[in-house]
């Protein structure tokens, strides 16, 4: 690797601001006052750090420096079940898609078997449905079996899109992994002991990467937790929000929940990017 | 492989050793049989029963007002589709903010895989940060652009503000809307391809760079040679996924925008969602967005025969 250069530096920085800006944006906007909010042109910097809304979305009143004291939402309770409902259904999606998706992906990566284009299209078929001409068919569907208004019908919903996704991206990895297969015959590995073994701790960095996307998949779904859940008791974390935005506008409060959703998803990438970063594929051949 | 009758094997024993060895070992078939069946009968169960529903619902005419009737229309609601003005113009609005949305993730994945490739100083917190936009959902990220971009609270005006000009910069104008779009869609797309890319990357052997620097390879030639091979394949994987990605986009766009001003960002699916939920024409809706899934899927085929064909996945 060569030296880093003031080219790099600029590179660098200017994919920071890119990446940051958007952010930025509105978590200055969780820290406004109401007067700030509404003010001509925007502030740029929050200049009074008003900590009110993030209490008040947790269901605190907050009193200011001056003594005015600012009532909790009355959303709180939403947004609290919402964030549990969210950790349970994305950790529950994010186990089953990794159970299910590996051996899968591994499967259709290394090994050649008959039908095996037809069912990889099938999978395809299912990455390119788009959501809103299936919103009706599943709302029908739950309806008649219950799962409306269920975290089970929500995490069911959440695997036919993980699972096929998940498995088209870690198909591409695991095909440059190295051949080890005919090695790991002759020293005696069964094809599980192979796959698990000896593929998933070479695939470590990749597998990572795909529990991670499930996990943000389930954590951010928002079209079919809005038709399925919104209003129930198992409401999620984007759909809760959605209530400050549509029912009782009050940008600060908005501003506050979304940098709530970004905080886990935020330490998930944070070890994730240690995983990848860290992790080089361990050459077999020497 | 099974050993020929005929043919006599000089090393006997050994050839037994490795039959017994095949005899308890699961064919190809069999093992991808085990594994894949029961997800195939799932994903069959959970989206071809709502496929199934949408083909029906798309060849009936389905009434709501003075009771809930649903005629048989056959290929009506497809005709009638094609006789509307609105979905060529998404589809044109689609199809751009995919191009527009494709190139540019692509370009900054890429950028962003190579720069984190190199050593950096702060290197975790850089990652952790580049990787962040990410981790916004859809929802969220809609939201942010909409306030960035707004003349009210914009980041244009706050700028101009700073400047002491007392002026406003509207993006969400119809003329610029499917660039914030866009650009706000590859802001959530890319760090998602930089790090399959990295991933990638990382599997590059660091001897290999030794000896491009030892043939003395400019800097271009060593990307072309050494990098630019074990990528190929998912450039190609990742270019298809953020086609279909950026074509079946909803909340986003639907956060942010509308499908407007008027219906100057109304892309294909914000076409679907207005037919079937704000018109209630269910029929016509689903014969929609049977339209937008043939698009999508004849997208991912034209850059298949083109591109993916040629690349040999490794």
């Amino acid at each position: 690797m060569r030296k880093s250069g003031p080219w790099l530096t600029l590179a660098t920085l200017l994919l920071l601001i890119w990446s940051i800006l958007p952010i930025y944006w509105m978590v200055r906007m969780a820290f406004l006052t109401p007067a700030e909010i509404t003010q001509f042109p925007p502030p740029i910097f929050p200049t009074r750090f008003n900590i009110a809304s993030f209490f008040n979305v947790l269901g605190f009143d907050h009193t200011l420096a001056d003594g005015t004291m600012v009532r909790a939402s009355g959303q709180a309770n939403q947004v609290l079940r919402g964030l549990v409902n969210s950790v349970i259904v994305a950790v529950i999606v994010t186990v089953i898609t990794l159970v299910i998706v590996v051996p899968l992906a591994y499967v259709f990566a290394r090994l050649e078997f008959r039908f095996k284009n037809l069912l990889l299209n099938a999978v395809l078929l299912a990455v390119a449905l788009p959501p809103v001409s299936t919103l009706i068919p599943f709302y029908a569907m739950f309806v008649q079996l219950k799962l409306a208004g269920t975290l089970t019908g929500l995490v069911l919903v959440d695997l036919t899109l993980t699972v096929p996704f998940v498995a088209w991206m870690l198909i591409g990895y695991f095909r440059n992994l190295p051949p080890v297969e005919r090695l790991a015959r002759i020293d005696g590995y069964s094809r599980f002991g192979t796959l698990f073994f000896l593929i998933v701790p070479m695939a470590k960095s990749g597998v990572a990467v795909a529990a991670v996307i499930a996990f943000l998949f389930a954590w951010n779904e928002f079209t079919f937790a809005l038709i399925l859940v919104n209003g129930t008791t198992a409401n999620t974390l984007p759909t809760a929000i959605s209530g400050f935005l549509f029912q009782n506008p009050q940008p600060s409060n908005l501003a506050a929940c979304i940098v709530l959703t970004i905080l886990p998803p935020g330490l998930v990438a944070y070890f994730l990017q240690r995983h990848v970063a860290e992790m080089s594929l361990v050459d077999p051949v020497r | 492989m099974a050993s020929e009758p005929g043919l006599v094997r000089p090393a006997a024993p050994l050839d037994r050793q490795a039959r017994t060895r095949r005899t308890r070992e699961l064919s190809d078939g069999h093992f991808a049989l085990l594994i894949g069946l029961p997800v195939i009968a799932f994903l069959i169960a959970v989206v071809g029963y709502p496929l199934i529903y949408s083909i029906w619902m798309s060849l009936h005419k389905i009434v709501f007002f003075g009771g809930y009737r649903a005629t048989f229309a056959g290929l009506d609601n497809y005709a009638s589709v094609l006789h509307d003005e609105q979905f060529w113009w998404s589809t044109w609005v689609t199809i751009r903010f995919t191009i527009e949305s494709v190139l540019l993730t692509m370009v900054l994945g890429l950028l962003i895989a190579l720069l984190l490739n190199r050593r950096l100083m702060l290197g975790g917190l850089i990652r952790t940060l580049i990787f962040l936009p990410w981790c916004v959902s859809l929802y969220g990220a809609g939201l942010m652009f909409a306030y960035l971009a707004r003349s009210q609270t914009g980041l244009g005006t706050a700028i101009l503000g700073l400047l002491g000009i007392d002026a406003t910069t509207d993006f969400l104008s119809g003329s610029s809307i499917i660039e914030v779009l866009a650009i706000g869609n590859a802001w959530t797309m890319a760090p998602l391809v930089a790090m399959f890319i990295l991933a990638n990357l990382k599997t590059i052997p660091t001897r290999l760079y030794d000896l491009a620097a030892i043939d003395r390879l400019s800097a271009f030639e060593t990307f072309r040679y050494v990098t630019l091979p074990p990528i190929r394949f998912s450039l190609f994987v990742f270019t298809s996924i953020t086609t279909v990605l950026s074509m079946k986009l909803f909340d986003f766009i639907f956060v942010l925008s509308g499908g407007g001003p008027g219906t100057a960002s109304a892309t294909l699916t914000y076409q679907v969602y207005k037919r079937s939920f704000k018109e209630l024409n269910l029929g016509l809706g689903s014969a929609m967005s049977f339209y937008l899934l043939f698009l999508i899927i004849g997208s991912t085929l034209l850059l298949f025969l083109l591109w993916g064909r040629k690349e040999k996945p490794l």
